[in-house]
């Protein structure tokens, strides 16, 4: 049961935020900006641009160069090698594909040779798969056989699956962490500089008044900045939460928890600015790359992936996304779910354990 | 009546110039303040004065000994004895955007309690900064509006952490009267200071520190005849404190 001294603390940690223009104004900024990103960009990955040499010039090698045009994913120029290659380090084609004279030679066919940036290595697999489909079809169509088999995309989920639809959860886990850590951490420490923490030691409140005090504040502001984006997200975005807002809000609320928790504990480490930068560092840098928040967590090599499944962040991204793209339940009782559950009473104990006032207020 | 009874209390820090080794910040102190009197601590900078009230106000862990104030055991129960006590810190800084009465406010309902802020800023001649931000006022306001936010819980010992430090004569004066009309009501107050006038003018006994220990402890009056018993002439003259106030007169500037 709450007290009035924590309800009262918690309205004025509220009254403080809101009395701040300037972090009003840009906690809507961001919100405005990522929407605009996504709203004012084409889904469409553009095309990759291709150079083509052509060294045949036959019937066959024309009909390769007619094909390739019509592949969506390139804008194709035809050009001389030289002309091209100053192309490509000039950075103004992607890729350069130099066809042989020997193209047509059925007995001994020259290969086609691929010339590419090294810096966009990472667009080679895409570039390789559409010659290798096109020059397929090339074979198929003079040996004059049909495929025998082809390939259906059906989606078992039977929902339309965007890039945003992934992302977004995943960007509001990171948004509600770094709101969190900042409003418990820096502010601990910030505190504690300028003697506010002392003062209300003074008092009788106790640590555990204070912790709650300010998680319940900050976890109705992040409600609150939250609550803008996936606004503007479901309104212009389109975005569809198949689960739901309440059990989203749900995981939202228990994220919140645990991230004030860990930015107590950090801030209780921390005993000046400089250092409280650094330990937030450490905690939420490694946990941007592994917790699954642009790509699949799948995508990491098999071994990390246990540790990276098992990262605060990671169990309230995936929790957030399966309620957002799969309409998940928010109590199924799962890995996530049993990972919250976890990361809730961890980061409590911590938080409790290391705020002792004479340590943290002196 | 003793309201608070200190006994062989001690404090030991890690020594700043000797690793590994502590140093008592507090050395076995044994002092005891009557109900209704106003005990000054008195000594130089280091002397251990602040630690020493830390402990009686349970801000600071007691390494040993024993402290009781209306009779509660600091060690067993600091949190009751912060319910019983005004403390005002050396240093005044408050949360950001919140003004006066916001804070008066806040810190009565840390303990429970309604106020009117009007009313109390009154007692420290602050009725007029009611909207006023802690950052708009000047060292003696900030001091006796420190002050205004110890006496929320209408306490029965108000601890007063060198309260003219910094402040000019005016300001000073002004918070003497202040002390002295809180302790006529019947409010204990205990104090550190370094300042010899302020202890002599305020404080119904003394304890004088010196590195963590009590080397005297008495009424002013007592303490002079037995280590300055030397009657000193009788001055023809003010001192120059006396001309600034008669320059510059007695009203508070801020």
């Amino acid at each position: 049961m709450l007290t009035k001294p924590q309800i009262h603390l918690a309205t004025i940690f509220i009254k403080i935020f809101y009395r701040d223009r300037q972090s009003l104004f840009f906690s809507l900024l961001f919100p405005l900006i990522f929407t605009g990103i996504f709203l004012f960009s084409d889904s469409e990955p553009n095309p990759t641009r291709l150079g083509l040499v052509n060294q045949s010039q036959d019937e066959l090698s024309i009909k390769f160069v007619e094909l390739v045009k019509k592949e969506k994913v390139f804008t194709v120029k035809e050009g001389s090698e030289l002309e091209l290659k100053d192309d490509l380090i000039a950075g103004d084609q992607t890729a350069v594909i130099i066809i042989p004279e020997t193209f047509n030679n059925f007995t001994n066919p020259g290969k086609l040779r691929l010339l590419l940036d090294a810096s966009q290595v990472r667009q080679v697999d895409s570039i390789r798969d559409s010659l290798e489909a096109t020059l397929l079809s090339i074979e198929r169509d003079i040996r004059k056989i049909e495929p025998m088999f082809s390939l259906e995309l059906e989606d078992v989920k039977a929902r339309p699956q965007r890039y945003i639809d992934f992302l977004l959860p995943g960007i509001l886990a990171y948004m509600l962490m770094n709101l969190c850590i900042a409003g418990s951490g820096f502010n601990i420490v910030e505190y504690r500089r300028r003697g506010i923490l002392k003062r209300l030691f003074v008092t009788p409140i106790q640590p555990k008044d204070f912790i709650i005090s300010i998680v319940l504040a900050r976890m109705f502001i992040i409600m609150m900045q939250l609550s803008v984006i996936l606004g503007l997200a479901i309104g212009l975005l389109k975005i569809n939460i198949i689960g739901g807002l309440l059990p989203l809000y749900g995981v939202i609320l228990f994220g919140a928890f645990i991230f004030l928790c860990v930015g107590f504990f950090l801030g209780s480490l921390a005993k000046t600015q400089e250092s409280i930068r650094p330990l937030v560092l450490l905690f939420t840098f490694p946990q941007l790359i592994l917790s699954g928040i642009f790509f699949p967590i799948s995508y990491l090599p098999a071994m990390v992936q246990p540790i990276a499944s098992s990262l605060p962040l990671s169990v309230i991204a995936s929790s957030m996304r399966d309620i957002a793209n799969d309409g998940a339940p928010l109590f199924a009782i799962n890995f996530n779910f049993i990972g919250i559950v976890f990361w809730v009473f961890t980061s409590f104990f911590i938080a409790t354990k290391f705020f002792v006032w004479q340590k943290v207020a002196s | 009546m003793s309201i608070i009874k200190a006994s062989n209390l001690e404090k030991h820090y890690l020594s700043p110039d000797k690793p590994g080794k502590t140093f008592a910040a507090v050395n076995k102190i044994n002092l005891s303040v009557e109900a209704g009197e106003i005990f000054g601590l008195l000594g130089p900078n280091g002397a251990g004065k602040t630690t020493t009230l830390e402990m009686l106000e349970g801000l600071n862990d007691i390494d040993s000994g024993s402290v009781f104030v209306n009779q509660i055991d600091v060690k067993k129960n600091p949190y009751e004895v912060k319910k019983i006590i005004g403390v005002q810190l050396q240093s005044n800084e408050y949360f950001d955007r919140l003004n006066l009465s916001d804070l008066l406010i806040l810190f009565a309902n840390l303990y429970s309690v309604s106020i009117d802020p009007k009313a109390m800023l009154a007692k420290v001649d602050l009725e007029n900064k009611i909207h006023a931000l802690p950052d708009d006022l000047s060292g003696g306001q900030k001091q006796r509006f420190s002050i205004a936010c110890a006496l929320v819980n209408n306490p029965k010992i108000l601890f007063l952490d060198e309260p003219t430090t910094g402040l000019d004569p005016q300001a000073k004066r002004n918070l003497w009267n202040l002390a002295k009309n809180l302790n006529e009501e019947g409010m204990t107050i205990v104090l550190t200071t370094h300042n010899m006038e302020e202890a002599e003018y305020l404080c119904d006994r003394i304890a004088i520190m010196d590195q963590g220990s009590i080397i005297a402890q008495d009424t002013p009056k007592q303490l002079i005849l037995d280590y300055a018993p030397e009657p000193h002439e009788t001055p023809m003259y003010g001192n120059i404190e006396d001309v600034f106030l008669a320059l510059t007169g007695h009203r508070l500037r801020d």
